[in-house]
């Protein structure tokens, strides 16, 4: 009468669930015929095994199946994104297009405006008895500071007619309006352009996602 | 669509073919847990979180069982978990009697088809079994409730725990003797349905 060995024990153990050869068995068997610890020990595995096996089994508490946002999934690109990745450049291209000729066209505005040409101030401009404001008394002088009729009379000088001593005012060359309107009207054709491509882009994205996710729900549902 | 149209579906995305694959393997991925972590909340967080790893993952798996594979992963999960515990050791929150004594979670009785008596000896196995388990080192534990909880064979068992088979067996023989030694004390508590039979070479 031996002891069983842990090493029997091992052997025990696995001839439960079949795991040792035939003649592995048959040795076993023998052993088991003439020891009777080893009858008491593979009846307590057999028993605990038994026992472990009859474990109830628990239902799930909820069901571990994976939405869209646990899977990490996102919508499939439409087919149409090649084509409107490219359009999206070109919309921006035309954005910038449409600023920058909208900027030039200020500019050019502002460099054809026509401009005051200052009139010389010199005498002759004043015509005779004129005289140039250094002939004004100066403002310190309470007496000429205060407007009377012979001040004004003597600073305002009579007028005289032009064709005799003012020269003429420089004549305003008006701005040909046929450099401006071409290209603000390119400009806001591009703009309306770029955006609906816009327009089409996020339509497009739209219907796609909601398409997806009704497919989505609709699988999930089974 | 059979297993293996399912797997390659879902490969290619399709979650609701993963789905049907969760639904299939839902019970055994969470019972394993359960008997690992002892936990019904942190077993639900572990299945959950293994299903989700599963599908990210699932262009890894390259064949073989998927059950294995399944298991695997929520045997890894769970070891994570055993290690995140063990670092950060928490009171469960459990209802006590005025003596200190725990009182049974009610969801233990919610089978609907046992009788109330069978209900009561089902529980009592259940919490001597899950008793015992938790006793045991966690290497020995995910053998004995794979083995036979779970009913897998060693060469299942041997692919999940990454072992040899000469050490699934010196474990599952280990384990197994530990558990009787356990289950000895709560013998006189067992209902008699579950006492010492003898069913040798089954």
């Amino acid at each position: 009468m031996t002891t069983p060995s842990f090493n029997d024990l091992v052997n025990l153990s696995a001839s439960l669930d079949g795991q040792l050869s035939s003649t592995e068995l048959s040795r076993l068997e023998s052993r088991i015929e003439q020891n009777a610890p080893f009858a008491a020990a593979l009846g307590d595995l057999q028993q605990t095994r038994l026992l472990l096996r009859r474990t109830p089994a628990r239902r799930v508490p909820r069901n571990f199946t994976l939405n869209l946002a646990m899977a990490g999934l996102r919508p499939p690109l439409p087919r149409l994104v090649p084509v409107f990745s490219w359009a999206s450049v070109t919309a921006m291209l035309l954005f910038l297009f449409t600023m920058g000729a909208n900027f030039l066209g200020s500019l050019s505005f502002g460099a054809a405006a026509p401009r005051m040409v200052s009139a010389p101030m010199n005498s002759e401009a004043y015509g005779v008895g004129g005289g140039p404001p250094a002939t004004v008394a100066p403002a310190s002088d309470n007496t000429q500071a205060i407007p009377t009729e012979q001040n004004l009379a003597v600073q305002s000088p009579e007028p005289t007619p032009l064709s005799e001593s003012r020269p003429l005012p420089p004549e305003v060359t008006p701005v040909p309006k046929q450099t401006v309107e071409p290209v603000r009207i390119i400009s806001y054709l591009f703009l309306g352009i770029a955006l609906v491509l816009i327009a089409a882009a996020l339509l497009i994205g739209w219907t796609n996602e909601r398409a997806f996710r009704r497919r989505s729900g609709a699988k999930n549902e089974h | 669509m059979d297993e293996p149209e399912l797997i390659l579906a879902a490969k290619h995305g399709d979650l609701a073919a993963f789905n049907t694959l969760v639904l299939a393997y839902q019970t055994i991925v969470f019972n394993t847990a359960l008997r690992i972590l002892g936990d019904d909340d942190l077993a639900a967080d572990a299945s959950q979180e293994t299903f989700i790893s599963a599908f990210r993952a699932l262009n890894s798996y390259r064949g073989g069982s998927f059950r294995a594979w399944l298991l695997r992963t929520v045997t890894n999960a769970c070891y994570d978990e055993l290690r995140r515990k063990q670092r950060r050791p928490t009171t469960p929150l459990e209802p006590g009697t005025d003596e200190g004594d725990e009182v049974e979670n009610p969801r233990w009785l919610a089978d609907p088809n046992a009788s109330p008596e069978d209900q009561m000896d089902q529980a009592e196995l259940e919490h001597a079994i899950q008793h015992c388990l938790d006793d045991l080192p966690t290497d020995f534990k995910a053998v004995v409730v794979l083995a036979d909880i779970q009913g897998l064979d060693y060469s299942e068992v041997s692919v999940i725990v990454k072992k040899p088979l000469g050490t699934i067996k010196s474990r599952l023989a280990r384990a197994r003797m530990r558990m009787r030694e356990c289950l000895q004390s709560f013998r006189e508590l067992l209902p008699a349905a579950f006492r010492l039979e003898n069913e040798r070479g089954r």
